[in-house]
């Protein structure tokens, strides 16, 4: 097995095992707290599943489709955004911002939904242009300051956040609201402006379709085209990029506003697909759940869909076992602060290693070293 | 409303003392993370800190009385600020120590504990009361307001200290301003504090002098936690008395921002911290005028990024400015061959 | 008496399974200059730091006075009377210079820091030892001689019988080292001990009194100064005889491939690090830049590589200004850069090599087409330039990181001569690179100043500029102060009253050889 093979299989052992002990952290808080522990992690591990009942006559029927199409959903959104960081962090830029491109996105999109009128492909096309137009342009700012004015980006992005979901909140009460409704949020968009349902008894849409998509375009720009070329070697090492004649201000830029077009797509599957409005919070705290995303995927765009899925499943699980026990979807959170923080901590492996290693003698280490390596 | 009225009451005491409140959970914790950034460990979960120590708080103080019965009134609200402080230490020292011992990147880390406080403390909350939404159910004692004695027989002057019903502050808005000071003196008059700004700043130098780095970053990071979370604490058990899911909005980073806003340091922060607080006061001002609330919302994170543009524009030209000069002196000197 | 160190059997693993040291035994007597002499990778930076605390052996212990210790950081080294002048200084650039000695250990009243103490301390300090340096002043804005001063105080102040000093002289001037010699040897008459790491053999001569000599991890000599010539401590050093001469055929100077006229520079703090700078590059010459360090080689080179657009004057290649447009506009005008900071700008470590060797190309034809990036074609060059430069890895997609650092050079250099450049741009290639990789190196620009390229050859080692340069500029202060054609009646001597700003030519005569 190759260097590059073995330390791959390392890596893949290592998101296991943190996983793993994640969810096994997650039973014990779910056992502090429920009657239930036992039920309520089932439900929380296999709810998302569809589940097959055979009748008494010996046909057969599908139960828990919807729940099959929560996941989904849930994954899609996840995928998106896992996508937009995965940008962002290989470039080693810590935008935080794809909370406030999601709104912006999900905003113009619901703007074009609700006050154009075409046929379905072209309206549609048309949301999708301007939720990642916006998307793009909510990233391009933080990425200007950064690149031309050395402003930190995770204070400007953090700070964007903000002006963009008030932004949204003061557009939607002010122009856009319905008030015919209950709550606060606009009308239902026209049938034209809605993602038609490609899993009957879902609302799994075309942006299933869109996503599958965005991973095989964000796989191929970041590993076959110049500009990922540049993003990568950016995110490797600033000034060998710019050693080597990449215009490292412009690709800082185009990294973050590229990775908010996702996020602005990611706003069109929660409005046009998911809601088929605009409401006051989208989804709660989405923005930031696509760093975990990214994080598992280990920024490689062909793993974001595994992780999204992954992730999806575990968020999707978690609202169930709220339903059907007494513990909450939050409980989900916990175990993903607790993914983030052990894949995070790098020096975990090398950690064990010099335990191991100290417990030998150092005669022992340098016999077994057979080549002598030049001296850092 | 008329705009006189407004413009009145926005021009008065009780306005200054309502920003007094609004500002106090802005300027602990931007002391906590002025401290840490200058330690060179940028604390990014002021906010999960914040919201945690606010659920403790109330949590310990309102079952204080049930879990420990016996103990004289008055104390339980201590109890529940003391499981506040503690539970902020907690979270700043998983910080601390992942970063520091195991590698992790200290935004993620940092991340991961935002992530937790937000999950935590609804999950908590619904196991203790049933409700995801907020602690009303339970009677959360308050921290006790402070009057300063004799001041409040001066016009206006009284109103300041005391608020405008001269009834006082709360105890923390007291400790946020008397924090101010004490980090001053910390960061300039002390050792502790010197050797943390020589951290910050070239941390390789400070450990060949024997500066213990991970340990002053340790103690940075713990007194940003403890700070951050006595703004937490200022907001479930003083300025509300209850706790609610996201009860900081935002607040920690709106601190962080202070403290680059501050131009990184205690004095600057303060002032930085108080035109967020205004700004606070001012959405309440102004919502009777109709003029929206999400406006008001939306100017300390401009004035933040306005505030970033500014400086940095101000220091290319400066560095154009230098350049400009040689150049100039340089003809100068070639005409003179 | 026992020695005042004693290290016996000393044993380094990195946790990446590089070997530093192995059965090192090093000794110092009390009152001695100890020189510590081996190249750049030799094991001795690690043994310092092992003895200063600031590493842990993974074998092997410590005496002083006969005494075993064990040295968990810093902090002890300097209890037990050792401090250590670092290569790069260990300063806080925002604080004064008397903050800066006290750090640490500062004098307190009341429980509060007392700062002017600090500056009493620093002044009696100073006055004591000879070292002139301003208390008030905030480091960032002394220059480099003062800082090693502070540097050296600092250690004094807590009391430090030993001193290390780590390559001090690599950032001085001349006289600036001459001042540093003698200060070390009034330190040595005040009952101190000094061990001096170098790797110029000039110096080992100059001011030490025993010599160990270290390779490859370990100890190959320790001896009286006295007793051995620079050639005996060179030949411990590299393990063979030094090939200091290299082949080269009479020179066919072409056209001028690139004209700079004017060049000057002014750093963002406002300091001019460059003045009026013009010569030329001619087809088939090389051109060495010589000067003592900090003179504003470092600068030219950046700017003429285009990290930095010049403050005035410019660079022309064919009539065409090449500068001001970042360095892919450079880069495409026919220069190629071998940077100093290697490890900096030269490569990305996490990156594999095939990206690595096409960060200047990968945009054109063949790697890149219809905007697609062609993997096959990436790996295929990476292979081809492996082979044809001996780069030792396990393949094209093994990471820069994984390789050694004479394989991490060689990545730099096959990537840059294979861009075929019309000018070539050498600064410093030698430095800290292994003998047998010098020669492939100085081969190598040798080679393409014979195919007819312009080489700028920027060198801070003089015995390199006189072999390999056709025509010679020194640089003094950020200015062009001399410049001759090569000759062998060129002496070291000569250029170096050039260097040290003892003498200049005439701008007539400057131009008569531009």
């Amino acid at each position: 097995m190759s260097a590059t093979r073995r330390q791959m299989a390392l890596e893949i052992v290592r998101i296991v095992v943190v996983v793993a002990l994640a969810l096994l952290l997650g039973f014990f808080i779910t056992a502090l707290v429920s009657d239930d522990p036992v039920g309520a992690y089932t439900e929380f591990l296999t709810g998302p599943l569809p589940k097959v009942s055979i009748n008494d006559d010996g046909s057969w029927q599908l139960r828990g489709v919807n729940r099959f199409g929560n996941w989904i959903e849930d994954s899609i959104t996840l995928i998106l955004l896992g996508l937009s960081v995965a940008i962002v962090f290989s470039a080693r830029q810590f935008s935080l911002g794809a909370e406030g491109q999601l709104f912006l996105g999900a905003l113009a999109a619901g703007a074009v939904s609700l006050y154009i009128q075409a046929p379905a492909v072209i309206h549609i096309s048309l949301a999708l242009i301007a939720a990642g137009s916006a998307g793009f342009i909510w990233g391009l700012i933080p990425g200007a300051l950064k690149a031309y004015l050395n402003a930190d980006e995770i204070v400007s992005t953090l700070m964007l956040n903000i002006i963009a979901i008030q932004f949204y909140q003061f557009v939607l009460i002010r122009y856009m609201r319905d008030f015919s409704a209950g709550y606060v949020g606009t009308e239902y968009f026209p049938e034209t402006a809605v993602l038609p349902v490609v899993i009957p008894g879902t609302r799994v849409t075309v942006a299933l379709f869109i996503t599958i998509a965005a991973v095989v375009v964000v796989w191929f720009f970041m590993s076959r085209m110049p500009l990922g070329y540049e993003i990568r070697m950016l995110g490797a090492n600033r000034k060998f990029a710019e050693y080597g004649g990449i215009k490292v201000k412009r690709v800082i830029t185009l990294s973050m506003a590229i990775s908010g077009i996702l996020a602005g797509l990611a706003g069109t599957h929660l409005s046009m697909g998911l809601l088929k409005q605009l409401t006051l919070s989208l989804s709660p705290n989405i923005g930031f759940e696509g760093i975990v995303v990214a994080l598992l995927a280990r920024n490689d765009p062909k793993w974001v869909p595994v992780a999204g899925l992954f992730y999806g499943y575990l968020r999707t699980g978690a609202q169930i076992m709220e339903r059907s026990s007494d513990v909450t979807r939050e409980m989900v959170l916990v175990i993903q602060a607790v993914i983030i923080l052990f894949i995070t901590a790098e020096l975990i492996l090398p950690l064990i290693q010099q335990w191991w290693r100290r417990r030998r003698s150092p005669k022992a280490i340098l016999d077994s070293i057979e080549e002598v390596g030049d001296v850092a | 409303m008329s705009l006189e009225t407004v413009l009145a009451s926005i021009f008065s005491a009780a306005f200054i003392a309502t920003i007094l409140r609004t500002s106090t959970p802005i300027i602990l914790p931007a002391m906590g993370g002025l401290i840490s950034e200058l330690a060179g460990v940028i604390n990014i979960a002021l906010e999960g800190i914040m919201l945690a120590a606010a659920f403790f708080g109330v949590v310990v103080g309102a079952l204080g009385p049930e879990w420990l019965p016996g103990l004289p009134g008055w104390i339980y609200p201590w109890l529940g600020a003391l499981a506040g402080i503690t539970v902020g230490l907690g979270l700043a020292l998983i910080i601390a120590f992942f970063h520091l011992e195991l590698g992790a990147d200290i935004i993620m880390a940092a991340l991961a504990i935002n992530i937790l406080a937000a999950g935590g403390t609804v999950f908590l909350m619904f196991s203790l009361t049933g409700d995801k939404g907020s602690t009303s159910t339970l009677a959360s004692p308050a921290l006790p307001t402070i009057t300063i004695p004799l001041v409040s027989y001066i016009p206006f002057v009284g109103q300041v200290f005391n608020g405008e019903n001269l009834s006082g502050y709360n105890m923390i808005t007291y400790v946020a301003f008397i924090s101010v000071g004490l980090v001053w003196v910390f960061l300039y008059r002390t050792r502790l504090g010197t050797h943390l700004r020589a951290v910050g700043e070239n941390p390789a130098a400070a450990a060949s002098v024997g500066i213990n780095v991970k340990r002053v970053q340790y103690i940075a990071l713990l007194i940003s936690g403890v700070l951050a979370a006595l703004g937490g604490i200022n907001l479930s058990m003083g300025y509300l008395t209850l706790f609610q899911a996201d009860m900081t909005a935002g607040r920690g980073f709106i601190a962080l921002a202070a403290v680059f806003l501050g131009n990184k340091n205690p004095v600057g922060t303060l002032i930085a911290a108080l035109i967020f607080g205004a700004a606070g006061a001012l959405e309440a001002q102004l919502g009777t005028l109709n003029i929206p609330s999400q406006l008001i919302t939306m100017i300390p994170p401009l004035v933040t990024i306005a505030a970033l543009v500014i400086y940095n524009l101000r220091r290319q030209a400066q560095m154009a400015a230098n350049a400009r000069k040689f150049q100039e002196k340089l003809e100068a000197d070639q005409k003179a061959v | 008496m026992p020695n005042l160190i004693d290290m016996r059997d000393i044993i380094k693993v990195y946790p990446n399974g590089v070997v530093a040291n192995r059965d090192v035994n090093f000794s110092v007597e009390k009152g001695e200059i100890h020189a510590l002499v081996g190249e750049n990778g030799a094991g001795k930076s690690t043994l310092m730091k092992i003895l200063y605390g600031l590493e842990q052996p993974t074998g092997g212990q410590i005496f002083l006075n006969g005494r075993a210790v064990t040295i968990h950081n810093s902090h002890q080294a300097i209890n037990l009377g050792i401090g250590m002048v670092h290569q790069n200084f260990m300063l806080i650039p925002s604080f004064t210079v008397a903050e800066n000695v006290v750090l640490g250990q500062e004098p307190t009243k009341r429980q509060m820091i007392d700062a002017e103490a600090a500056t009493r301390i620093t002044l009696q300090l100073a006055q004591a030892y000879g070292l002139d340096v301003d208390p008030a002043a905030k480091v960032e804005a002394t220059p480099v001689g003062m800082r090693q001063r502070v540097e050296i105080l600092k250690t004094l102040y807590r009391g430090a019988d030993l001193l290390i000093l780590d390559e001090p002289t690599a950032v001085l001037t001349p006289q600036e080292t001459d001042d540093l010699f003698d200060a070390v040897r009034r330190l040595v008459g005040q009952g101190k001990t000094v061990i001096f790491i170098t790797h110029k053999l000039v110096e080992v001569k100059e001011i030490s009194d025993r010599v160990t000599v270290m390779r490859h991890g370990e100890v190959t000599g320790r001896m009286q100064t006295a007793d051995v010539s620079e050639e005996d401590i060179a030949r411990m050093m590299v393990g063979r005889d030094v090939l200091f001469r290299i082949e080269k055929p009479p020179q066919q100077r072409g056209e001028a491939v690139v004209r700079v006229s004017g060049l000057s520079y002014v750093s963002a703090t406002g300091r001019p690090l460059l003045r009026n700078v013009s010569f030329n590059v001619y087809h088939g010459e090389i051109l060495g830049i010589a000067g003592v360090e900090g003179n504003g080689q470092t600068q030219l080179a950046e700017l003429l590589g285009g990290l930095a657009p010049p403050t005035t004057g410019e660079a022309t290649i064919g009539g065409q200004s090449i500068l001001g447009r970042g360095p892919r506009h450079v880069r495409e005008a026919g220069v190629a850069h071998i940077p100093e900071d290697r490890l900096t700008n030269g490569v990305a470590l996490e990156a594999s090599i095939a990206d690595n060797l096409v960060v200047d190309r990968y945009y054109r034809p063949p790697f890149t087409h219809r905007g697609a990036m062609s993997l096959r074609q990436i790996r295929q060059h990476a292979e081809n330039l492996m082979q044809k430069f001996d780069i030792r890895a396990a393949g094209a997609e093994a990471t820069i990181g994984s390789l050694s650092g004479g394989n991490m050079q060689k990545v730099i250099i096959a990537r840059e001569f294979s861009a075929d450049p019309a000018l070539l741009i050498a600064a410093q290639p030698t430095r800290g690179v292994d003998i047998g990789a010098s020669e492939f190196v100085r081969r190598q620009l040798v080679e393409a100043r014979n195919a007819g390229k312009a080489v700028l050859l920027i060198s801070a080692d003089l015995a390199e500029i006189l072999t390999l340069a056709d025509r010679i500029a020194v640089m003094y202060k950020g200015e062009i102060v001399a410049v001759f054609p090569n000759s062998p009646d060129l002496s070291e001597e000569a250029l170096g009253l050039y260097m040290l700003g003892l003498k200049r030519q005439t701008p007539p005569e400057i131009e008569s050889h531009l």
